[in-house]
């Protein structure tokens, strides 16, 4: 491996790091940088509700020193966003302004909270729990509120639910069965986690939409379609996520929900590779794409990226089967840990 | 309530206003009622592209020291911000110009230079200063408008505080300021997600009175003017040309005379041809001038006439580093020059007591017929802080001359011995009150005179009367507990002393038992009162900018026990927090 390398991986959430980490292992000489248009370190997304809802301190959202980068020699730019790619001159454009030169690249820019095309004329309400930026910008006013209207739901979304109603929030919610994407409620896991969450002093509405959101932050004003009126200090949407691939638009490397990769994680262009939840993986078993989300999958593909663009052959896998408990309802996915219980 | 303490610097080049927005956001802050410390740095090149850092550290409570590390970068340049990024803590606010004219090559961005943990906030602030004002000269405006909204400061009243800066100018400037300002505040307010915790709103403002905010020079001119000097002399030189400029100005107004000599050895020899003349009369100058005036200073010693050096000092030695600060001319202000020549010696430990100590050095050195040497450095001069309004100087201060009683003027002995050495002394005119005087060594009369005891008894004379001038020294200052005893005693000198009690009573929160001690007079030294501050610490530590430890040196030989030296010659002035780590190591 030559030295003049230049490895850059846009993304510093699990499937960038354990790419950094490999090549790094792999090849001593070369440059190696991670970018993220975050300013926190390395953190662990799941545990963002905990530390919204104050239980879990921002020590122990870090996955990893500051140091531990310098020791490795691994270049860490937080807070630069990438803007654009330009694969002919193999050049990042950063909204900075700054333009980098890289050799081989990893894109591993993950996901962030899918908007549903009818709630966008109420986008100026809605909070996400996506990312330690967004939450920094509510953290505070989740102390003081009250009641709280999360609609959707997700599997993030009925967590942070729980967490909520422990805090002696007033909670309602508005189940969206398609909130799951990729994954799909089915009409009687609906009714079961509906049948479990009446035994808590949340307020269920199902088979319902929004119809309408009037007011400001503290004194939200909720109309559904089926007449039913809430108020609520703030709003959350949770309706599952979406790659996170406006950069590479433009840019030559094709996309579809995601970047789309081949079974080794190769992009359409030479020397670029994607990764974790920005990804949209071609399975040959099914002849199709998929993206994949959840913490082991961004993992073990970011470690797989990396051994194919030093020249290796991996195919890659799901991560081995999962069970997640929704509401007491339990999901099989292949895709998701609990990393809050570890 | 929640108190704030922070500090802010804006980096760009000479010429693109961060010495002005700097001012700006310090005088604004002080009206604001909170203490302001600011210092600036520029290049020494009088025009030029060189780099500029305005650098003001804003508190609820009093300061004593700067600040080592900022929390926020302001930068107006990419390169020069680049090599300040070193001062910027973890986790500061760097506010950039987002949309240069041309993208940056690899690494020639501060934003992307920012070390990992940087809070960036990036700012078109050319284009919106364009926008404002049809040129990008409001960079720097745009830039505070924008610290302005994040920092939720009051947009009025840093408005007017701008309004104010530029009032004797021509409305078109005024206006282009204050709507750049805008510009940059309501971008910020539509377009910047706040990532960071600093905020001025509701946090504690100490008591405010009438603030003046001045530099050390503007002080040492002002305490001068108004203890009646009448006559200065210079040469220009950083750091000590403002002082000389300012008087320039005042001193006709106020009776007095400004010469601007060829050098500093005329300079010196115009003072005390003008203290010989009974005017109260003064110099200022930096190391390389203070060594031409060594070549004087001897006979403002031997024939008694009052003269007042101010030395300003900056990195050395010869023309060293001309706006860097340091504390090297320790051992030159005590000892340089020939003979057994003492001489007072003086160093004003904050801006405030600048003007305390000037007043003092032309009073000594009028009633002591001497030489007195004020030690000031860059920092002292260019710091610029808000201070209560000094009180002017008592009666006792303006007129110290001790005057040859009619009787005495019928066989008048210049220099006739008494118990304390001061002499009284005849100003030229008075009737029989004529007398020599003269570099040689001389008798009671003036008149040169060699022999052995003559020179003893005229050496030991001007000894008396310096070591008679301890009982002017303003009281030693000390940082110290009911306790009484300490495992580290703090000395410091000059400017370092504010680092150095800020250090102590950082220490102390932190359970290190500490103590501090600091003396504007050095020559003569208030030796017993360190002696007996000594005694009491287990451990002595002495910090000062300079390599050798000057000072350390001559408080061990006081001491008569080892000290440990914390020296240093970065060219920026003493850190508190270095004298902190120091003592945590201790
Ligand atoms: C609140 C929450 C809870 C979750 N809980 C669980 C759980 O319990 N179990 C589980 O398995 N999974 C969980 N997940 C999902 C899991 O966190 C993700 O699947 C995983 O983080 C994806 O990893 P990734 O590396 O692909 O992307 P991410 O972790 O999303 O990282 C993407 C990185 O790309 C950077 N980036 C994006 N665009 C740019 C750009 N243009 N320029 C520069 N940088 C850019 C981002 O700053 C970020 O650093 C949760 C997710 C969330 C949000």
């Amino acid at each position: 491996m030559s030295s003049q390398d230049h490895y850059v991986i846009i993304g510093n959430g699990p499937a960038g790091n354990h790419a950094a980490a490999v090549l790094r292992k792999k090849d001593k000489e070369a440059r190696v940088s991670i970018i993220s248009d975050e300013c926190i370190p390395y953190y662990y997304k799941p545990k963002l509700t905990g530390f919204i809802t104050g239980s879990v301190p921002r020590e122990d959202l870090l996955v990893l020193s500051l140091e531990s980068y310098a020791r490795e020699n691994i270049r860490v730019r937080l807070g630069q966003k990438v803007e654009r790619v330009d694969v002919d001159s193999k050049t990042l454009h950063f909204s900075h302004m700054e333009k980098i030169q890289y050799t081989k690249l990893v894109i591993a820019s993950g996901s962030d909270s899918r908007m549903l095309p009818s709630m966008e004329p109420y986008e100026w309400a809605l909070k996400f729990v996506t990312s330690y930026t967004d939450v920094m910008e509510y953290k505070d006013q989740i102390k003081n509120a009250q009641e709280i209207f999360i609609f959707g739901g997700d599997f993030v979304g009925f967590k942070f639910l729980r967490m909520l109603d422990a805090m002696g929030k007033k909670v309602s919610i508005l189940i969206y069965p398609h909130a799951f994407w990729p994954y799909n409620l089915s009409d009687e896991m609906l009714d079961q986690v509906v049948a479990n969450l009446s035994k808590t002093r949340v307020q269920v509405i199902v088979k319902d939409d929004i119809k309408d959101i009037k007011g400001s932050p503290g004194a939200y004003r909720i109309k559904t379609c089926n007449g039913i009126e809430k108020k609520a200090d703030l709003i959350f949407s949770f309706n599952g996520m979406t790659p996170n691939i406006d950069f590479i638009k433009g840019s030559g490397i094709d996309y579809d929900h995601g970047i789309l990769v081949d079974e080794y994680l190769k992009t359409t262009v030479d020397d670029v590779y994607a990764c974790g939840s920005c990804a949209q993986i071609y399975n040959p078993a099914i002849k199709a794409y998929t993206v994949t989300i959840g913490w082991p999958n961004a993992v073990n593909q970011g470690e797989v990226a990396a051994l194919n663009l030093l020249g290796d052959h991996k195919v890659i896998t799901s991560v081995g089967r999962k069970y997640f408990d929704l509401e007491g309802v339990k999901i099989k996915t292949t895709w998701w840990k609990n990393i809050e219980d570890e | 309530m929640k108190e704030v303490n922070i500090v802010i610097e804006i980096c760009g080049s000479a010429g693109e206003g961060t010495i002005s927005a700097g001012e700006i956001l310090s005088r604004f802050m002080s009206s604001q009622g909170f203490e302001i410390m600011s210092f600036d740095s520029y290049p020494a090149e009088i025009r030029g592209f060189g780099k500029c850092v305005a650098h003001t550290r804003i508190s609820s409570n009093p300061i004593y020291s700067p600040g080592k590390q900022a929390d926020v970068l302001i930068s107006l340049n990419d390169k020069h911000s680049i090599s300040q990024l070193s001062a910027l803590k973890e986790n500061g606010v760097l506010i950039y110009d987002s949309q240069p004219t041309k993208p940056h090559q690899e690494d020639n961005s501060v934003a992307g230079r920012a070390n990992p943990g940087t809070i960036p906030y990036g700012v078109p602030l050319g284009m919106l200063a364009q926008k404002a004002t049809g040129n990008t000269r409001g960079r720097n405006m745009v830039a505070l408008g924008a610290l302005s909204c994040l920092f939720h400061l009051d947009k009025d009243a840093f408005t007017e505080s701008i309004k104010a800066r530029y009032g004797k100018k021509k409305q078109i400037v005024i206006d282009s300021n204050v709507n750049s300002f805008l510009e940059g505040f309501n971008w910020a307010k539509e377009n910047l997600k706040k990532a960071d915790a600093h905020s001025f709103e509701d946090v504690k403002r100490p008591k405010h009175k009438e603030k003046l905010i001045l530099n050390g020079n503007q002080l040492v001119a002002r305490a001068a003017l108004d203890a009646n000097l009448t006559f200065y002399a210079g040469y220009p030189i950083t750091p000590a040309t403002k002082i000389m400029e300012i008087l320039s100005k005042e001193l006709p107004r106020h009776g007095g005379v400004l010469l601007q000599t060829e050098d500093e050895i005329a300079a010196i020899g115009a003072v005390i041809g003008a203290g010989f003349g009974g005017k109260r009369a003064m110099t200022g100058t930096s190391g390389p001038g203070f060594a031409l005036m060594t070549e004087f200073t001897g006979l403002s010693v031997m024939a008694e006439v009052p003269a007042v050096i101010i030395n300003s000092q900056r990195g050395g030695p010869s023309t060293g580093m001309p706006t860097k600060t340091e504390q090297s001319d320790f051992n030159a202000a005590l000892f340089s020059g020939t003979g057994d020549c003492p001489r007072v010696v003086l160093a004003p430990t904050d801006t405030k007591s600048c003007y305390d100590a000037t007043v003092l050095a032309l009073y000594i050195a009028e009633k002591y017929q001497t030489l007195v040497v004020l030690l000031l450095d860059f920092f002292l001069s260019n710091s610029i802080k808000n201070i209560d309004v000094p009180r002017k100087p008592a009666k006792k201060y303006l007129n110290a001359n001790i005057a040859p009683k009619a009787d005495e003027l019928k066989d008048y002995k210049r220099y006739r011995f008494t118990k304390n050495g001061i002499s009284p002394r005849s100003i030229p005119g008075t009737p029989g009150g004529v007398f020599f005087a003269t570099g040689l060594e001389h008798d009671e009369y003036g008149r040169p005179n060699y022999s052995e005891t003559g020179h003893l008894a005229m050496t030991q004379k001007r000894f008396d009367k310096y070591r008679s001038v301890l009982s002017e020294a303003p009281k030693p200052q000390m940082v110290i507990s009911e306790q009484g005893e300490y495992d580290i005693g703090v000395i410091s000198w000059g400017s370092s002393a504010g680092a150095a009690h800020e250090a102590v009573m950082t220490a102390r929160k932190e359970g290190i038992n500490a103590a501090s001690f600091s003396s504007v007079m050095l020559s003569p030294f208030p030796e017993s009162a360190m002696i007996e501050f000594s005694h009491t610490c287990k451990k002595i530590l002495i910090p000062e900018l300079n390599f050798s430890g000057q000072f350390a040196d001559f408080a061990a030989g006081i001491l008569k026990r080892p000290v440990e030296k914390l020296n240093f010659i970065t060219g920026r002035p003493m850190a508190s927090e270095d004298i902190l780590q120091k003592m945590r190591e201790m």
